[in-house]
């Protein structure tokens, strides 16, 4: 066959030609890259120069230049995108035209090049050396690729750590009984941003020595629930890895349910791996023990013949019933209080450590207010329809410490313990007062005329401020400081039974009708109103940047505590209740109608 | 006053059967006076199905062909223009998708989704080259992918690689198959298809991420032939896996080695097994108890894999949009000057409750466990049975293409001198 | 038996054993997909991607997200849902008065929207496809205040039907899905596309 050309010439011209080609695919790469960047940046479709006009418009709709400056610009930025879609396209082709010439070009030098085998001048290496090398690459490879997992691990371990809030609930479950003594909460985000709340609820002076003490320290508090409404009764508790999803009707996340034998709307505390709680009939008063790992009732305390008791029954709503005050304990004895004034404080065997009867408390729907403990005394609100009072018992003996008359009228709401930053404070509310008491004294510290009616919802003290609410009242936030003061109020959503709860800067209030509102703390301005659609009676709680809502059908509503609405979840206990629910280490324990539920992941 | 409002909706739209909550008459439709009609929405069809089976016959065709071409003509020409041909058509025709790579994700999801049900056109994509490769060798390499007759098309100056790095990076595509399978069984994602370097280029049009990496492996690909096959591709492993038991695999030689050692170097994949008739000096006895104690060892790295993955799973299950999500929410602190992120408006407008995106990651979490340790087994298997078979010098006298790695090019073929009459003798 | 055949008796077995893989395999994709195998109820036919308006935020992402520049997302309007406003929120920027086809009034960033007077007072609103960049805009606008009969869907001519759609992958509301290719629309409206 006779060539055109002879092959060398040919190599040399193909050479060339594929050269030019691929320094011409060169250049058009770098323009494509360079046009491409350019639109990225510029990004003519939104640039600032045109919503600057387009502002401007808005301000002087009149004005025609500026009408006619935007157009042009308009038209501009959509010429600029357009035509660098246009030259991205075209130099992609022209590229791929390019490096097409540049491969035919080298693939017919190849094919008229003859092809020489080379053999290399020595044998090939020998096998088991090659061998034993590759051996050796694959476990090097085998160990960076473990490290590099690990590295990747830990980092990602990290980021998952940094998640506050329900990161909780991602985890694999965490034994939550085991910790219930084990770790103290101080660090919990919830637990520093509301830490004054309590910080001298405990001794914090003499913490070292804590169970020597006669009294707990602010950390053997916050890592238990000694009283209605948590630490404090300030509706905060300070448990976490707290659970969001539950069914009563299949027992999923069930972890026991014990019948309570007598009835109460009293709601169960929590110390260590006991839970008390009472119940009371006609003539018959019980207080339970129960254990926290399996339900089991670990004692029964019948304290229905005490020494001075009324031996007649009190008057009492159905609503209220003969056993409403939910115990309180210090660590050591546990107080229960019931409808007929009977007072007992039993040791953690359920023995009788004292008695005290304070006489059939006058009160038309029934006594209901909870005790609370500050250091080693019990305190107890004891408003009547005439001589309200309250009173402060050494928890050790029973002695009176201290008790000071009330001039306010009869009322159900239950006592909060607050640190206001430079003292405690004693939050009692009854028409017509907010009142501030000295716990360790009884001395009236201020009082503010800001709430009216037949008071049941207890106040919840916050970062300074103190939120007290009354059906036919108002919602009032009090600032404190040299003197208290209204900071503002609000009428439109009002409860009758659910406290309201306060945290960071927002506060939460729950109507006995189901609606949760939430507010600014500082100014009252309303961030979110939730629609629960069915009645409230028991205290919302907030745990873990969650607010826990129970419903009276037993649906627990989970929203985010949070200016913005979410909801978390709602399950179901499958059983009514009115109690406020207790938390444990990975634990909420529910008060039903008639059984006592724990809660667990 | 809401309940008001949905009633007022359902009977303004009622009779139209509601389909979509955006679907909400505001204005009434105009009654027309001049006669205008009110167009039908342009809906243009896509590609018919009949092309999507045109596509899985020219793949058996050209399947056929190449292993024709490879085994029985010999002809590396012919392996050439045919590999052309691929590159044209399911390359800048097609655009690589859907590919026999690619298809191993949905095959897997199909496996483990319950809502997924794998076409059959890609069943086939599949399926074919996999039946052909356990016949006679990995011909679909040679000549029908588009990504590897690409990269045969660049590689101007093959280098031999060392053994180590032969080894070290041939560990990859275990791993990226490994991976691309969790991913897909756990229905997260593809990421063969998302990480193909190659597309972008027949499409002319990616990202320029993809742009780069292309660019990077055919540059490289003109010095390392066949970058992505050998030290990436997924569907790879398999090919490799069905190749070394094939029935004809492609020989170097038509008749008898004549050991000529013209062939020694011709191999740009490092393919070629070298006769091996020498004793290991090290003897016998230390082979058996070096194999003994990887057989041992074995178990124990097959256990490392499973802890080392076990521990990976929350690493993993974040590639995934709805743990990526959850996390997302809780990690995104809730205020209102912040911009807010798409995900998480779309979240809450979706009107799926936070709980029941938390049980749904929970779940996606545990299946992440479970694959990631089956997936970290799988790795530790693979880096044991590789050590153990690097032990043996298996004895041959010939120069032989290895099965599972040779591509069944019939580069080497052109270097034989041994004529091919002699066969049919 | 010798090395060789013995070598040879092991690959015929392995060989055997990955066929009867391949087929185990095989017969359990097709049989679960249960039955009709073919004609047109059968579940394993070739898919396409589609988005569902009704899941759509409008974040954007159609118009960035997509392989191909520009996307093969764009508006689509389903005519029998339009309201033939004059005052059309998606064609027109909030706010504005004058109801003219100005530039500084336009939402559509190119400007791929053809507004047509029909009759008094009602104007007909097209979409440029070629211009369309499928950013969402005037959907957005025309869900908030109008009927919602623009409408984002993937153009399957323009589209790759990508193994895996790069836009499903980022979506943030998980609007995408893969679709049966008999069925490849998802666009809601009153007229012949009613789904």
């Amino acid at each position: 066959m006779k060539k055109l050309l002879p092959d060398e010439i040919l190599v040399k011209f193909l050479r060339l030609l594929a050269m030019i080609s691929g320094i011409f695919s060169l250049l058009i790469c770098i323009l494509i890259f360079i046009n491409f960047f350019q639109l990225k940046r510029t990004d003519p479709l939104n640039s600032p120069a045109l919503t600057l006009l387009q502002e401007r418009l808005i301000q002087n709709p009149g004005d025609i230049a500026l009408k006619q400056d935007i157009r042009q610009l308009d038209l501009m930025a959509r010429k600029v995108f357009f035509t660098s879609q246009w030259q991205i396209r075209a130099g992609g082709y022209l590229l791929v035209a390019c490096i097409l010439v540049m491969i035919i070009c080298l693939k017919t030098i190849e094919l008229i090049t003859p092809k020489i085998p080379s053999i290399a001048a020595t044998g090939p290496e020998e096998p088991w050396n090659l061998r034993k090398i590759q051996r050796r690459w694959i476990i090097i490879a085998g160990i960076l690729l473990v490290t590099f997992s690990l590295t990747l691990v830990w980092f990602t371990h990290r980021m998952l750590t940094g998640i506050p809030a329900e990161a909780g609930h991602l985890k694999a479950n965490v034994s939550g009984r085991d910790s219930i003594t084990g770790n103290p909460v101080l660090q919990s985000p919830v637990a520093s941003l509301t830490s004054d709340t309590v910080r001298l609820l405990g001794n914090a002076v003499k913490s070292n020595q804590a169970v020597a003490e006669d009294f707990p320290t602010q950390q053997e508090i916050r890592s238990n629930f000694p009283s209605f409404r948590g630490p404090g009764g300030n509706g905060i508790a300070f448990q976490k890895n707290i659970p969001v999803l539950w069914d009563g009707a299949s027992g999923k996340n069930i972890g026991w349910k014990t019948e309570i034998p007598l009835p109460g709307y009293n709601s169960p505390i929590i110390w260590k791996d006991k839970i008390f709680l009472s119940g009371a009939k006609e003539n018959k008063r019980e207080v339970y023990c129960l254990g926290a790992s399996d339900g089991k009732i670990l004692w029964t305390t019948d304290l229905s013949k005490i020494p001075g008791s009324p031996g007649q029954n009190p008057k009492v709503n159905a609503e209220t019933g003969l056993a409403a005050p939910t115990l309180t304990t210090d660590g050591q004895r546990i107080y229960t209080i019931f409808a007929n004034g009977d007072l007992a404080a039993l040791d953690f065997e359920g023995k009788i450590i004292w008695t005290k009867s304070l006489g059939l408390p006058k009160n038309h729907y029934g006594h209901s207010s909870s005790l609370i403990m500050y250091h080693d005394m019990l305190i107890i609100q004891y408003d009547q329809t005439v001589s309200g009072k309250v009173i402060a018992f050494a928890g050790k003996t029973g002695e009176k410490v201290w008790e000071t008359a009330r001039n306010v009228k009869v009322s159900w709401a239950s006592p909060v313990l607050a640190n206001t930053g430079s003292r405690m404070e004693l939050l009692l509310a009854a028409e017509p007062d907010v009142t501030s008491y000295d716990p360790a004294t009884g001395k009236e510290l201020w009082k503010l005329d800001c709430i009216s009616g037949e008071v049941g919802p207890s106040v919840t003290y916050a970062n300074g401020m103190v939120f007290s609410i009354n059906e036919y009242s108002k919602l009032a936030a009090i600032r404190l400081g040299e003197t208290p003061s209204l900071a503002w109020e609000d009428n439109e959503y009002l409860s009758d039974v659910p406290s309201p709860v306060a945290i960071n800067d927002i506060v939460i209030v729950v109507t006995s009708y189901g609606v949760v509102v939430c507010y600014d703390a500082a100014t009252g301005k309303k961030y979110w109103v939730k629609e629960l659609e069915k009645s409230v009676y028991s205290s919302p709680m907030i745990a873990e940047g969650k607010i826990y809502i129970l419903d009276k059908q037993g649906m627990m509503h989970i929203l985010r505590a949070d200016k913005i609405l979410a909801v978390i979840g709602e399950p179901s206990l499958g059983e009514g209740s009115v109690c406020t629910p207790a938390f444990g280490e990975g634990r909420i324990y529910i008060r039903g109608n008639k059984h006592l539920f724990c809660i667990t992941k | 006053m809401r309940r008001k409002q949905v009633i007022l909706f359902f009977l303004i739209i009622g009779w139209l059967s509601p389909p979509a909550v955006m679907a909400i008459q505001r204005f009434p439709k105009p009654e027309f006076e001049s006669g205008y009609v009110v167009p039908d929405a342009q809906l243009p069809l896509p590609r018919a199905e009949l092309l999507a089976w045109l596509d899985v016959t020219v793949l058996l065709l050209t399947l056929s062909l190449a292993t024709y071409l490879v085994l029985k003509r010999r002809s590396r020409m012919g392996v050439f223009l045919l590999s052309l041909f691929s590159l044209a058509y399911f390359g800048f025709y097609r655009q690589g998708c859907v590919c026999s790579i690619g298809a191993i994700q949905n095959v897997t999801m199909a496996l483990f989704s319950g809502s997924y049900t794998v076409p059959l056109t890609v069943l086939f994509f599949f399926l074919i080259p996999l039946v052909f490769t356990l016949l006679f060798g990995r011909t679909f390499c040679a000549a029908v992918c588009p990504f590897g007759t690409f990269q045969d098309l660049v590689s101007f100056r093959p280098v031999r690689m060392g053994a180590w790095l032969n080894a070290f990076l041939g560990m990859i595509p275990y791993l990226y198959l490994g991976l691309a399978v969790l991913f897909a069984a756990t229905t997260t994602e593809f990421i063969i298809c998302r990480y193909d370097p190659f597309v972008g280029i027949f499409r002319l049009n990616a990202s320029f991420g993809m742009f780069l990496f292309a660019g990077l492996l055919l540059v490289s690909g003109v010095f390392i032939a066949r970058p992505y096959c050998r030290f990436l591709c997924p569907y790879g492993v398999l090919l490799n896996w069905m190749s070394q038991f094939s029935w004809k695999h492609m020989t170097i030689t038509p008749a008898e080695c004549i050991q000529c050692r013209l062939c020694e170097n011709v191999c740009p994949y490092d393919a070629i097994d070298f006769p091996q008739t020498k004793k290991n000096p090290a003897g016998q006895r230390k082979q058996v108890n070096q194999l003994i104690l990887l057989s041992l060892l074995l178990p124990l790295l097959v256990l490392g894999g499973v802890w080392t993955g076990g521990k990976m799973h929350l690493t993993l299950a974040g590639v995934n949009s709805r743990v990526r999500l959850a996390r997302m929410i809780q990690a995104t602190p809730v205020s209102k000057d912040q911009p807010e992120i798409p995900e998480i408006t779309a979240f809450r407008s979706s009107g799926v409750q936070q709980q029941q995106l938390m049980t749904e990651v929970a779940t996606i979490e545990d299946d992440f466990l479970t694959g990631s340790r089956i997936f970290g087994g799988f790795v530790g298997l693979v880096f044991g049975i590789t050590l153990i078979r690097l032990i043996r010098t298996p004895y041959r006298t010939d120069y032989l293409p290895n099965r599972g790695t040779c591509f069944s090019c019939a580069k080497c073929m052109d270097y034989c001198p041994v004529l091919k009459d002699k066969t049919n003798n | 038996m010798d090395k060789q055949s013995r070598r040879q008796f092991i690959r015929l077995a392995v060989r055997g054993t990955l066929f009867g893989g391949i087929a185990l395999v095989t017969g359990n994709l097709i049989l679960r997909q249960g039955e009709p195998l073919f004609g047109k109820n059968r579940k394993s036919g070739p898919t396409v991607w589609q988005l569902n308006p009704a899941k759509c935020i409008q974040c954007g992402r159609c118009a960035t997200n997509c392989v191909k520049t520009p996307s093969a997302v764009k508006c689509t309007h389903a005519y029998s849902m339009c309201g033939y406003c004059n005052l059309c929120s998606g064609y027109f920027k909030p706010g504005t008065k004058t109801l003219d086809t100005g530039a500084e009034k336009q939402l559509c960033p190119v400007s791929a929207i053809k507004r047509t007077f029909v009759e008094d007072p009602f104007y007909e609103y097209t979409i440029d496809e070629t211009l369309c960049i499928g950013c969402g805009k005037c959907v957005k606008g025309c869900g908030a205040f109008g009927n919602g009969s623009l409408q984002l869907q993937v153009r399957h001519p323009l589209c790759d039907n990508c193994n895996e759609c790069s836009i499903a992958r980022n979506c943030p509301a998980g609007a995408y899905r893969r679709v049966p290719l008999s069925d490849p629309y998802l666009l809601k409206g009153f007229g012949k596309e009613k789904v």
